[in-house]
């Protein structure tokens, strides 16, 4: 899923500045599930925000709502009416949902309350990891599973660094070499002399690097 | 609102809150209120309190490992430390809002917790 954390109360209180009205605008896709931006915290945020603001002498209405989703049109379009008495939409979705009010409701001022970090999984109650950089060429077959473009921090295609020691990364050492794991799993599945192949020059392009990228499925079009 | 809020399970408190204060136990402008568990309570009730005019905010439990629901002061207590973190992200004193755990039914320490926080929203600076 996509995680994301919230931005600082002085960030938001900053942004809100000279609003009279405000809509926290939640998620109930993945920042619901990593408790950034679903119900409650939405919740959360509008009482921090009516503290923070009480204290400095303002007063603003803000009004609390969460939709099923941020990036899709037909929860999205809606907000062109029901948003529009609003001075801005303080959207606890990633970076897609405020893009996607961004584009399609003209008049509206959707600002972020969060900042979107990674793709990753939920290790346990309270921790996340970057799992997937979504480059758009996965290699995950080659390497047992694992992702050297995400979790490599030089994103190595072929093999660790110099600085990969005792199983560990030189950037921390509390990071574990991608390599030596994907070294350790082939080597499990007995495929670890696929780590002989040599990987081709990836095609960055596909992730990102060639402009924004799009996706077309004829069958699924209207 | 009183200038101190706090809450309380019933388990924690045996006796009406009103009582305490006809007793003059706790300060006449603290505002004690029972509720069934402190695992129900969420971030923005305590939160709110503050914007309602609270100096000082605290939270009366059962003893983290003997709570009569099991994990409820302990959800309660974590509940409070997220409170704490966003005081201090607004300058406040995090020492301001406070966890405090009792045996059941032993009205001393909600006393205790009473007077600690009257005394923490008085000085308004963070406590020993």
């Amino acid at each position: 899923m996509i995680i994301a954390e919230r931005k600082t109360l002085k960030e938001l209180l900053e942004m809100v500045q000279g609003c009279n009205r405000i809509m926290i605008l939640g998620c109930r896709g993945c920042v619901a599930v990593c408790s950034a931006g679903g119900d409650k915290e939405v919740s959360i945020l509008a009482s921090a925000l009516r503290l923070g603001l009480s204290r400095q002498g303002k007063e603003i209405e803000i009004q609390e709502r969460t939709l099923v989703r941020q990036c899709d049109p037909e929860y999205i379009d809606p907000l062109n009416e029901e948003a529009s008495d609003f001075d801005a939409v303080l959207s606890m979705a990633c970076g897609v949902g405020v893009n996607f009010i961004a584009d399609r409701c003209e008049d509206i001022n959707v600002l972020p309350a969060l900042n979107t970090t990674f793709y990753g999984a939920n290790l346990s109650s309270g921790e996340w990891k970057e799992m997937c950089a979504g480059c758009g060429a996965c290699v995950l077959h080659l390497t047992g599973g694992l992702c050297p473009v995400a979790r490599c921090a030089k994103s190595l295609s072929n093999g660790p660094c110099g600085g990969s020691q005792g199983g560990r990364c030189e950037i921390n050492p509390d990071v574990p070499c991608i390599w030596q794991q994907i070294y350790d799993k082939l080597s499990r599945l007995n495929r670890s002399d696929e780590m002989k192949n040599i990987m081709p020059i990836r095609d960055w392009t596909q992730a990102g690097h060639g402009g924004p990228r799009r996706r077309i499925r004829e069958d699924l079009l209207p | 609102m009183s200038r101190i809020k706090g809450f309380c399970c019933n388990y924690t408190l045996s006796v009406e809150p009103e009582a305490l204060k006809g007793e003059g136990l706790i300060p006449e402008d603290v505002d004690l209120e029972r509720i069934p568990c402190t695992g129900r309570l969420e971030v923005p009730e305590l939160l709110d309190a503050f914007t309602q005019g609270a100096s000082a905010v605290f939270v009366v439990g059962c003893q983290i490992d003997k709570c009569h629901n099991l994990s409820g002061s302990r959800r309660a207590s974590k509940r409070v430390a997220q409170v704490k973190k966003i005081l201090e992200e607004l300058d406040m004193d995090p020492g301001l809002v406070e966890m405090f755990f009792a045996g059941r039914g032993e009205t001393e320490p909600v006393v205790e917790a009473a007077r600690i926080m009257a005394s923490r929203a008085g000085a308004g600076s963070r406590p020993e």
